[in-house]
């Protein structure tokens, strides 16, 4: 991969990332819904629950509401050919169902598709 | 936490797994660090609280005793158990291992039953092979591996095992692929996110990049 591919791949990666992010602050799956995958998955625990499925992630970012303050920071984006991870802290969680100043690990998959990347795993750690 | 299986299904301890393949507990310790011999630990209890499933146990013995070289593991991938609780990052790392050491076990093998154990039930597959997406059910890995037959030489590396928690990303580039499928001399670069659930590391997801020749 030359260095302006790199950047490409890089800023493709960044820009779905930013989706999720947009509908994570305003409390509106809609949002975030054309970054995933049709068959993307969904893994981690909520509390002593495992939360499993998109539908689950979706629900519970539409019923959370608004968390304006979340503090997102992309940690590590690795590229291999046509699949990514990214690493993704977000500090500053608040919300219905969030409570406030929580804070989520994120380890997301992705996968390059003719369209473009897209989300197929979102795995997280909630910091209780 | 619903029993997955009987009790009398089970084997207890090391003791119980050494006397059932009728090796020393030395044995067969080696053998679930380097040769991904499925054995399952008790969360909330003393480290190294163990059990296997007999089913599972014979799954495993049968093709060892089938083809022994091509199950036998890289010198470089047997490590010591770490016995101290104290370091907390190696009990989760080498147990993150013990987990992948199983799907490589079943790649080599051929056999989709015997890297089962490493997965979630709910697990998934997805990429890309030839322009083809595959995307769905973890099956489909089990499937291919069974068909592909014997990969004996594929030679595994773990790029990077990165955990936060209860979870964990794993990068493993395997070289020499072979196989009905694979072809000969393929390689593939594979992404695991595994879950740590009742104290078991479980895959969640598979994620590949094949590299076409």
């Amino acid at each position: 991969m030359t260095k302006s591919e790199y950047l490409t791949e890089y800023d493709g990666i960044v820009k779905i990332m930013q989706m999720y992010i947009d509908g994570s602050k305003q409390g509106k799956s809609e949002l975030m819904r054309p970054a995933f995958h049709p068959d993307a998955s969904f893994f981690g625990y909520a509390g002593e629950h495992l939360a499993i499925g998109t539908p689950f992630l979706f629900d519970w970012i539409d019923e959370n509401g608004p968390a304006s303050k979340i503090e997102p920071r992309v940690v590590s984006v690795d590229i291999l050919g046509s699949i990514a991870v990214v690493r993704l802290e977000v500090a500053g969680w608040s919300g219905k169902l969030a409570g406030s100043d929580a804070r989520m690990s994120d380890l997301f998959t992705l996968l390059k598709m003719p369209s473009g990347w897209t989300i197929i795993q979102k795995a997280f750690h909630w910091h209780a | 936490m619903p029993e997955r299986n009987t009790p009398q299904k089970t084997l207890e301890s090391w003791k119980q797994i050494a006397a059932y393949l009728d090796r020393s507990e030395r044995t067969v310790r080696r053998w679930e660090e380097s040769e991904g011999l499925p054995v399952h630990r008790r969360e909330h209890e003393k480290q190294d609280t163990v059990f296997a499933f007999r089913h599972e146990i014979e799954a495993w013995s049968r093709l060892r005793t089938k083809s022994p070289s091509e199950i036998s593991i890289d010198e470089g991938e047997s490590l010591p158990p770490v016995k101290s609780a104290a370091n907390a990052y190696l009990v989760e790392h080498d147990a993150i291992t013990r987990t992948m050491h199983c799907y490589i076990a079943g790649g080599r093998a051929g056999d989709g039953d015997l890297m089962r154990p490493a997965f979630h039930p709910s697990a998934t597959i997805s990429g890309y092979c030839q322009g083809v997406e595959y995307s769905g059910s973890i099956e489909h890995v089990f499937k291919w591996v069974t068909e592909n037959g014997p990969a004996p030489h594929i030679n595994p590396r773990f790029a990077r095992i990165e955990i936060i928690e209860s979870i964990a990303v794993v990068h493993l580039e395997v070289q020499h692929w072979s196989g009905k499928l694979a072809g000969a001399n393929a390689r593939a670069s594979d992404v695991f996110t595994l879950l740590k659930r009742n104290g078991e590391w479980k895959i969640t997801h598979k994620l590949f990049h094949w590299h076409d020749q």
